[in-house]
């Protein structure tokens, strides 16, 4: 066959025309074949070690600086879009950021109270003091112990003995069981008598010069502690993390000078939903600044793990004083409030300066779960994560906070060994009830269904998270949209509304309906659910949960919660 | 026909072969779709960026550079602010040296001057933190120029066209010492030796050219002077700096012995009373001010006009010029609701009302004069750094003030 006669009547430039177009169409068609679904989803680790960061630098931050530019300049991207580094669960995958843990097994009460900590307290009596605490505003000194290793003591403040070392310890924990990166730290005594000060100790004078360490230092920094009745100074003592510091991450953006950090901190889902934690918490010091970027590993494979860092002023606690009231309740510098109370010469009044603090404890500070109210929950300024923080991030959060029980949470505030009767109880007693708060608020936001299971024999199973955490009622009637999922193309066929199936009694293992026989031939499968709750109006929109054939076995591989094809009834 | 064919064959090459091209490029897996992002970056990576501003505020923050340099505990620092009421903006060099004769001791120093040609130096040597910080003693020598103090003449009844200006300098060298029995007490005493020079010509607009030496006493002949002084200051503010509740309640005792003629030796005493009532979860704040200051002289002495009482200026009768009024004794009353706006802003409207007197019984709430005002406070919850006001309705007009420091 000639070319003339495939293409009569055409010229030789027309015909060149007509193969590139084709060739360009094919080159599409065959982007747009990327599967929506990889053979290695859902990923449950994202190796973002597997670049060489060893180029990156130290970077300092000013707190003013952070302060006007959060303040001022709105920084980050604030495009209302899904988490970027979740994974086909909605769920985030073990990182440098991140290590899955409450949320994918269960922890022990010990495990979870024992949070980073590798050992039991140390004594420190003979472990030299080596350089004054370089930054920060709580009083303190580094240590280095006889293996080498250095470690930091910060001072409870003197009208409130252990109130910020108990918030350290307490926060770390925490942080520590939800999956964050934080360093080891443990509430030690001082003895200013068995105090050592290493000969090359440092520290640096009102005017800047580095000098010399003396005892006259060291017991002026002692005299801005609390001193405990027996003469000796309550402290945390943080070990410092393996690796090289590298300052800190913020909270929008990426490290430039990291090869791995692909993903725009504003849009990563754990800083995101870590708004969840910090208003729990009451860590209204989460900002960049409070955070810690580490490079570890052999020359040529290095890393850098990022750290949630100094816990000091979450809970009652400010670090040097008792957490102010306006914390957790509004932004130092809020223009609506401001100019409500400026131009009523006061009259107007915020509603969190009449909120009642208990007092019965100094080392407790100001902290309550009565006024609060985690939507409204805020921190020192804005924080680009949180601000971008969706429902499904909320949920994301809410669900592992569900998993702290009571018990547990009364293990962690054991762990503070608070020395004034009824302090302890108050601070459990509150973070239960702000963690019922928090999960009334955050874990009804969405369609709240949870681990999905499509059986042999096409039997699908899943949670209500909401319901199984005792926050809502038993749900009244689950609606399921069944499909085939063509995972080349992303396109759906073959929706079978399957009818209404009445909602069990919420316990476990859930709502369970049956697959449309026809449809278990398909490699892949979805099924949206759509959940009938009177209190949740929310939650008839969608849940769409994707099955891949494995062998023969169903696999999930995909929940979306923000899925717009299927049409809410 | 042969060109064609060519043609066509690299054509239908390049079209079966274009898909392979993509798939090149197309990752397989989520793994290598991450990686693939990775090392995209990898191939422009450039270090941490920050601006000018921010590497600034950091060096700052890092070397503690504003309180090394504004107000440190040691070495050399510039003295910012107001010498003393009416010389405008002032600056100078300042030095600390803390810690001498085994930590007992601290000393400091300082000479500014400013725009309107005041100056002063100031040098004293204290003991702060003697018998368990409960005693403090220092001795202290000062001396300074005030070129341009305002003088309306004596009495309540004195004329704002009247104003004119006179230079007041002296050399004060002496000592002090406080005992505090308890946080809140301070029992102090002291003896000064003044000498004390009147300048009531230099200037067209000076004292002399409108008022004759008997408005003025003292203009012509300025004895040195012997001052002591004893104090009792009762202080439970609370915060010290920036008072949300408590009160403070003094009284000062001083006698000036003219040491040359007697005739101008004569008492003053001055009582200075504060209350703040807490409102709102301390919030805001009524702050209430009573303070009266008499002066009794020796039997045929006077009292040398620029060491009689005065009001008017930014720290008392806000409406009105600085020593606007003058005489023998003197009655302030002041009343400020303050608000909190945000964590470094205050609000306050301000009512003051004044009187001096020749007689102390004429010290009475009529004929007072008055203004109002409102302002702003900036600072921390411990301390007013800034306060900018505006005082209206006084017979002087409206004033704008913006002063370091709170006003009481």
């Amino acid at each position: 066959m000639s070319s003339r006669r495939w293409l009569p009547n055409t010229s030789l430039k027309t015909r060149l025309y007509v193969v590139t177009l084709a060739c360009a169409a094919l080159a599409l068609t065959t982007r747009s074949a990327t599967p929506a679904y990889f053979p290695d989803d859902p990923l449950q680790v994202d190796n973002d070690r597997a670049l060489d960061a060893g180029k990156a630098r130290p970077v300092d931050g000013s707190n003013a600086y952070d302060f006007a530019e959060h303040t001022f300049l709105k920084p980050g991207d604030h495009r209302p879009i899904r988490a970027v580094n979740v994974n086909t669960l909605d769920e985030v995958a073990d990182s440098s950021w991140f290590t899955n843990r409450i949320g994918r097994q269960m922890m022990s009460i010990d495990e979870i109270a024992r949070g980073p900590n590798a050992a039991d307290a140390p004594g420190i009596d003979d472990w030299p003091i080596v350089e004054e605490k370089s930054s920060g505003i709580t009083p303190g000194y580094r240590v280095r112990s006889p293996e080498g290793r250095l470690y930091q003591l910060k001072l409870d403040p003197p009208g409130n003995p252990e109130m910020a070392s108990s918030a350290e310890v307490i926060g770390a924990a925490f942080y520590h069981a939800i999956g964050y990166n934080v360093v080891q730290g443990y509430i030690v005594d001082i003895d200013p008598a068995k105090i050592v000060i290493d000969p090359a100790a440092t520290t640096v004078d009102m005017r800047g010069r580095k000098r010399t360490m003396t005892r006259d230092d060291i017991d002026k920094l002692l005299a801005r502690g609390a001193k405990l009745p027996n003469g000796k100074y309550r402290a945390t003592l943080s070990r410092f993390a393996d690796g090289r510091p590298l300052g800190y991450f913020k909270y929008y953006g990426t490290r430039p000078d990291d090869p791995n950090d692909i993903h725009p901190h504003e849009h990563r889902r754990e800083l995101r939903g870590s708004r969840v934690f910090a208003a729990w918490l009451n860590h209204d010091d989460s900002r960049g600044l409070n955070s810690l970027d580490m490079l570890e590993g052999p020359a040529g494979r290095q890393f850098i793990r990022h750290y949630m860092f100094d816990f000091g002023s979450i809970m009652g606690s400010g670090s040097t004083m008792p957490q102010v009231p306006r914390a957790g309740n509004e932004y130092i510098l809020e223009w609506g409030p401001a100019f409500k109370t400026l131009a009523t010469l006061g009259l107007y009044v915020r509603p969190w300066i009449l909120v009642d603090y208990w007092e019965g404890a100094k080392s407790v500070g100001r902290f309550e779960g009565d006024f609060f109210d985690p939507v409204k929950w805020r921190p020192e300024y804005p924080n680009p994560a949180f601000e971008n923080m969706t429902p499904e991030d909320a949920f994301w959060g809410a669900r592992l906070v569900s998993k702290f029980s009571n018990e547990a949470i009364r293990a962690v505030v054991a762990k503070a060994r608070y020395s004034e009767p009824g302090a302890a109880d108050h601070i459990a007693d509150t973070l239960i009830k702000r963690r019922d708060k928090v999960l009334r608020a955050w874990l009804t936001g969405v369609n709240p269904l949870v681990n999905a299971r499509l059986s042999n024999d096409g039997v699908l199973t899943f949670e209500n998270a909401a319901v199984d955490a005792g926050i809502a009622k038993p749900v009244a009637e689950y609606r399921y949209t069944w499909s085939r999922f063509d995972n080349a193309t992303g396109e759906i066929s073959q929706s079978i509304e399957a009818g209404s199936v009445a909602g069990t009694d919420g316990k476990l293992p859930g709502s369970r309906a049956e697959a449309p026989k026809m449809l278990l031939d398909a490699p892949f499968i979805r099924v949206s659910v759509r959940t009938i709750h009177p209190d949740y109006p929310a939650w008839s929109a969608p849940v769409t949960f994707t099955f891949r054939r494995a062998g023969t076995q169903w696999e999930t591989v995909g929940l979306d919660r923000t899925d717009k094809s299927v049409v809410r009834k | 026909m042969a060109h064609a064919t060519v043609v066509w064959f690299i054509a239908v090459a390049i079209c079966m072969c274009a898909p392979l091209f993509v798939y090149a490029q197309e990752p397989a897996t989520r793994a290598e779709t991450l990686q693939q992002q990775r090392e995209e970056k990898a191939r422009k990576l450039a270090p941490p960026a920050q601006n000018r501003l921010e590497r600034t505020l950091k060096d700052l923050e890092s070397g503690r550079l504003f309180e090394r340099l504004l107000n440190p505990a040691e070495g050399l620092y510039p003295k910012i602010g107001n010498i003393t009421t009416g010389s405008g903006f002032s600056v100078g060099p300042g030095y600390r040296h803390a810690g001498m004769f085994g930590g007992h001791a601290d000393f400091s120093t300082f000479a500014a001057a400013s725009f309107s040609k005041y100056w002063m130096i100031d040098a004293r040597l204290q003991f702060p933190r003697l018998a368990n910080n409960h005693v403090a003693v220092e001795v202290h020598g000062q001396r300074y120029d005030f070129p341009k103090e305002d003088f309306f003449g004596l009495g309540p009844d004195s004329n704002r066209d009247d104003e004119v200006i006179y230079g007041l300098a002296n050399t004060v060298l002496g000592g002090s010492g406080t005992v505090r029995p308890t946080g809140w007490l301070n029992l102090s005493a002291g003896v000064d030796h003044l000498q004390p020079t009147i300048d009531a010509t230099a200037e067209p607009d000076s004292l002399l050219s409108r008022f004759d030496p008997s408005q003025a006493p003292g203009v012509l002949v300025q004895p040195d002077f012997l001052r002591y002084s004893a104090m009792v200051d009762v202080n439970m503010r609370v915060p010290r700096g920036n008072p949300r509740r408590g009160g403070r309640y003094a009284v000062t005792y001083q006698r000036y012995d003219d040491t040359d003629t007697d005739f101008y030796s004569f008492n003053r005493v001055d009582i200075d009373l504060q209350q703040y009532v807490p409102l709102v979860r301390d919030r805001r704040v009524l702050a209430l001010r009573a303070r009266a200051a008499m002066t009794d002289a020796d039997t045929g002495a006077v009292v040398p006009f620029y060491y009689q009482p005065t009001l008017g200026g930014p720290d008392d009768l806000r409406g009105f010029r600085h020593f606007r009024f003058r005489d023998r004794n003197a009655l302030l009353l002041q009343a400020e609701y303050r608000w909190e706006i945000f964590t470094a802003v205050d609000g306050a409207i301000f009512y003051d009302a004044g009187k001096v007197a020749s007689r102390r019984e004429d010290l009475d709430l009529r004929d007072l004069e008055s203004d109002y005002g409102i302002g702003f406070r900036f600072g921390t919850i411990n301390g007013v750094f800034l306060r900018i006001e505006g005082a209206f309705g006084s017979s002087a007009g409206a004033h704008f003030i913006m002063r370091f420091g709170h006003v009481f």
